[in-house]
């Protein structure tokens, strides 16, 4: 399957022959630029950073690639395992694919904590308040009032110990997951994010994370991933690994011209590798060449891949950036022959959406359509986070498939408390094939204390995405590595049983009823007036006599009154 | 033995090496802080975003680093969706300056600029799990630049448009630093309406307060930029940017020519200045003595040998044998069948 070439043989030495130093870690940078048929370009970036060590009190006291700063977090609050996302924009399963990790409009954190940790929660708000001041997010909202323990859509992604006497430590009440779909991404997390790279952002791939361009996309999210790996094939020893990833979404449909090149999109090209980087590639999904688009590459990649994976055949061209950047700052370029043509889109066997039904403030439904394209059922697990402030109804819920109800095969409800936990649902369906399944719940939408209004309570309420985790049999439009791999190249040629997908539905703004805050000051105002008109007159009369008073009048005003005396006479008479 | 001579060799040359600034004693502080404060929401308040990334921008570029500037922005401007070009923000129709920057570090965002944050970081009375770029850990040697903006009226500053700080509290909350030894000197200055009336209630020692305007006059904005639709910097932190721009970390431009940036023509506000609680002569006083950061650092030329640690053998406990293995992802879903 694969096309060698001599330059893919460097290629594959680099690859697999990693250069080993004193500290057993080493870091890798790596790019997938993925040409979209609906004319986006997918733009993943990955730096992996590997230790070999064991982690344990002492491990993260000295390091050499991995950042401390995170180290010492992950270490002081016992992590086994962490996921933070911060992400702008909805990623479009239907037309985009599977990206290579989900996230949630906003941030969204997913950690493990070791089975040792007794008091989870407070280690739960040690590590959001660390990385709140570590990222400059307001993770620090975190708290167990918008915090759930999943049992089925979590598992862990890093390995477990199995010895003998071990007891199985997989146990959800070690699991913490939050969204704060409302915060923002922007450069001030950009700019730690890249401080966490051993080359900074001075050399190699990251070069190009320039703020201007990368918020300047239809997605972009940023990522940290961290686990603990098997670092031999029998997995007696562990390793752990650090993904820091960048998922953007350029649109080339607006401009004039489709092609694109790297410096179009990073606003630069690419100057060299990073010095302490093992591999240092850029991978471009040319797949959709000579099909109904036809592009040409400048300049010609190093290698060529063509990788089947769960039935999708790709063809990947590599460009090892330490070869090409030799001469000076490199660009690479594609050029279309044709103009504006969209590539065929294959729509994903497996998505989402969700929205709000009803009307008023008073009371609403919220209804997540899940669609199944494929020719068989797919088994999906449907996770509902939903905040305290808008109570559900249990007994409301109805799963229907066009017009037959379905039951789940397994359901988990934790009724929600006020200020102190959201309402948590979970539920295990079957979806029949080529369906869509329609999930939908009542809810009340409530009245918040005074204080608990945000200063733009006007603006609505965030609510995070629900989750759907699935295990797809197809690897269609699938991107995400395999479980044991850790680089972008151990996702080519890995065919697995099944293919894992988390997809995330849209957040909802919902507007709370909110108060006139304004009233107070109104009725202050108003009840001033009137207590103001009441006294003047009440004072008036209360304080003060009427007394006659004699009119003295000169000759004009004499004759004036004796004429309006004549006048007005007669009709006092009539009456 | 041999570590030992040259440890004593390196102090014995360090301190040869050791001059003292002229103007180093003379200060009497020792390190410098920075709080920044935006407390205005919404797009249309666009300009005191920029007035408060315009003095960070000069604050970070004399000298201070980021661990020791607070800044708290209340809302999200650089990337709103309104603005025509994310992740930029300008103080300038001529956009030469994008005082956003490529390395900008907000510490507190949003919703978390509220009064209670901003006097709980000022008396440093924060939760113990706070971290540590959200603290202001001055000591008795800082001097510290604390600049606001928003909309204000007579003794008060408004935050986030729904609630506001008195000049009563903030002279308390002051006042408590002073008493914590928290400060050595403060720098305040308010650009609002009204600005004086926020310094009019401060009782602590060693502070120098300006305000963009005096008690019934308001603040105005500078210039709008069509293109963004909004008005973008008010006129007092223009002139004062114009006039920061101008200094460099070694320029001896004091104190008191700052005071003098904005007269009346060019502000349309009279700049109102507070000076009996500083004991200082601000016509003498460096202006880096606040905008600039305090780094006595000599350079030396010579070289010298620093001995690596002599590596001891470790031993390292037999682990006993483990075995991992990575977890199903997927539930098995046949047992619920």
């Amino acid at each position: 399957m694969i096309h060698f070439k001599i330059p893919l043989l460097s290629f594959i030495f680099i690859t697999f022959i990693k250069y080993v130093s004193p500290q057993n870690d080493f870091f890798d940078e790596e790019l997938m630029l993925k040409p979209l048929p609906s004319n986006h370009v997918y733009a993943y970036f990955q730096f992996t950073t590997v230790w070999e060590t064991t982690k344990d009190v002492t491990t993260f006291q000295h390091s050499h690639l991995f950042p401390r700063g995170l180290g010492e977090i992950i270490s002081r609050h016992n992590v086994d395992e962490l996921h933070l996302t911060l992400t702008k924009g909805l990623w479009h399963y239907q037309k985009w694919g599977y990206p290579y990790h989900d996230a949630g409009p906003g941030a969204e954190i997913t950690t493990w904590f070791h089975k040792d940790v007794e008091n989870v929660d407070d280690e739960w708000k040690g590590l959001t308040n660390a990385l709140a001041g570590l990222f400059c997010a307001s993770l620090n909202f975190v708290n167990p009032a918008n915090s759930v323990s999943p049992e089925y859509t979590f598992r862990p992604t890093g390995v477990v110990d199995r010895s003998a006497g071990v007891v199985d430590s997989v146990n959800s009440s070690h699991l913490r997951y939050s969204s704060l779909p409302r915060e923002i991404v922007c450069t001030e997390n950009l700019t730690p994010f890249k401080k966490l790279l051993p080359c900074d952002s001075k050399k190699g791939l990251a070069t190009l994370l320039n703020s201007a361009y990368i918020h300047n996309t239809n997605y972009h999210s940023i990522g940290i991933h961290f686990r603990v790996i098997c670092s031999n094939t029998i997995c007696t020893k562990t390793s752990l690994e650090l993904r820091q990833s960048v998922s953007l979404i350029y649109d080339t449909v607006t401009d004039v011209s489709q092609d694109w090149s790297i410096r179009k999109f990073f606003g630069m090209g690419i100057r060299g590798a990073c010095p302490l980087a093992t591999l240092s590639n850029i991978y471009i999904d040319i797949s959709s060449n000579n099909t109904n688009q036809i592009y040409e590459l400048v300049p010609s990649p190093s290698a060529k891949i063509v990788s089947l994976r769960g039935g999708q055949l790709n063809e990947i061209a590599v460009y090892d950036i330490r070869s090409h950047s030799s001469k000076g700052i490199f660009n690479i370029q594609v050029l279309y022959n044709t103009t504006h043509t969209a590539g065929l889109n294959y729509p994903s066997i497996l998505y989402a959406n969700r929205y709000i039904i009803g009307y008023g403030q008073e009371r609403g439904s919220l209804v997540t359509k899940i669609y199944n394209n494929y020719w068989q059922t797919l088994d999906i697990i449907l996770l509902e986070s939903i905040p305290w402030y808008l109570p559900v109804y249990l007994h409301s819920v109805t799963i229907t498939c066009g017009t037959k109800n379905i039951i789940p095969l397994a359901q988990r409800y934790l009724p929600g408390k006020e200020r102190k936990s959201p309402y948590y649902l979970e539920f295990i369906l079957r979806l029949p094939p080529q369906s869509v399944t329609k999930f939908s719940i009542e809810m009340d939408y409530s009245f918040l204390k005074w204080q608990e209004y945000p200063p733009d309570a006007n603006h609505g309420f965030y609510m995070g995405p629900a989750i759907i985790t699935a295990l797809l049999p197809i690897a269609r439009n699938y991107t995400p590595l395999p479980l044991d791999g850790s680089t972008i190249t151990s996702s080519f040629n890995a065919s697995r049983e099944g293919y894992l997908v988390q997809l995330r539905t849209e957040s909802l703004l919902i507007s709370l009823p909110t108060p006139d805050f304004s009233m107070p000051y109104n009725v202050i105002c108003l009840a001033c007036t009137a207590v103001a008109l009441a006294f003047g007159p009440l004072h008036n009369i209360s304080t003060k006599r009427l007394v006659l008073k004699r009119v003295e009048m000169d000759w004009k005003e004499k004759l004036l009154s004796f004429l309006m005396k004549k006048i007005v006479k007669p009709k006092k008479k009539q009456e | 033995m041999y570590l030992n001579f040259i440890i004593t060799f390196c102090i014995f040359h360090l301190s040869c090496a050791w001059e003292i600034p002229d103007n180093f004693a003379k200060t009497g502080h020792s390190n410098n802080w920075a709080v920044l404060v935006d407390t205005s929401r919404f797009w249309f308040n666009y300009r005191h975003v920029a007035n408060v990334l315009s003095i960070y921008r000069s604050v970070k570029r004399l000298g201070i680093p980021d661990s020791q500037i607070i800044l708290m922005i209340a809302d999200d401007m650089a990337c709103n969706p309104r603005n025509p070009r994310p992740a930029t923000v300008f103080n300038n129709i001529k956009q030469h300056i994008n005082v956003y920057g490529d390395d900008v570090e907000v510490d507190y965002r949003g919703y978390e600029v509220t009064v209670e944050n901003f006097v709980r970081l000022l008396t440093g009375r924060l939760a113990p799990e706070t971290p540590r770029s959200k603290k202001l850990l001055t000591d008795e040697g800082s001097n510290i630049l604390i600049y606001l903006t928003g909309h204000g009226g007579n003794g008060f500053l408004k935050f986030q448009d729904s609630e506001e700080i008195t000049s009563k509290e903030l002279g308390d909350a002051l006042e408590q630093m002073w008493q914590k030894r928290r400060y050595h000197e403060i720098l305040f200055i308010v650009d609002t309406c009204q600005a004086s009336s926020m310094y009019e209630k401060f009782y602590s020692p060693n502070i120098l307060a300006v305000a963009s305007s005096l008690v019934g006059e308001d603040s105005l904005s500078h210039h709008l930029d069509p293109a963004i639709g909004v008005y973008i910097i008010d006129r007092y932190t223009y002139y004062a940017l114009d006039f920061l721009e101008k200094v460099e970390p070694s320029s001896s431009k004091t104190l008191g020519e700052f005071l003098k940036v904005c007269p009346k023509h060019y502000c349309l506000s009279t700049v109102g200045v507070r000076k009996d609680l500083f004991r200082r002569d601000p016509d003498k006083v460096p202006v880096t003595d606040f905008f600039g950061s305090l780094r006595p650092i000599e350079l030396t030329t010579s070289i010298l040998n620093v001995l690596l640690p002599v590596k001891t053998n470790k031993t390292k406990a037999i682990e006993p044998e483990r075995k991992y293995s990575y977890v199903a992802q997927f539930p098995d879903v046949s047992k619920f069948t």
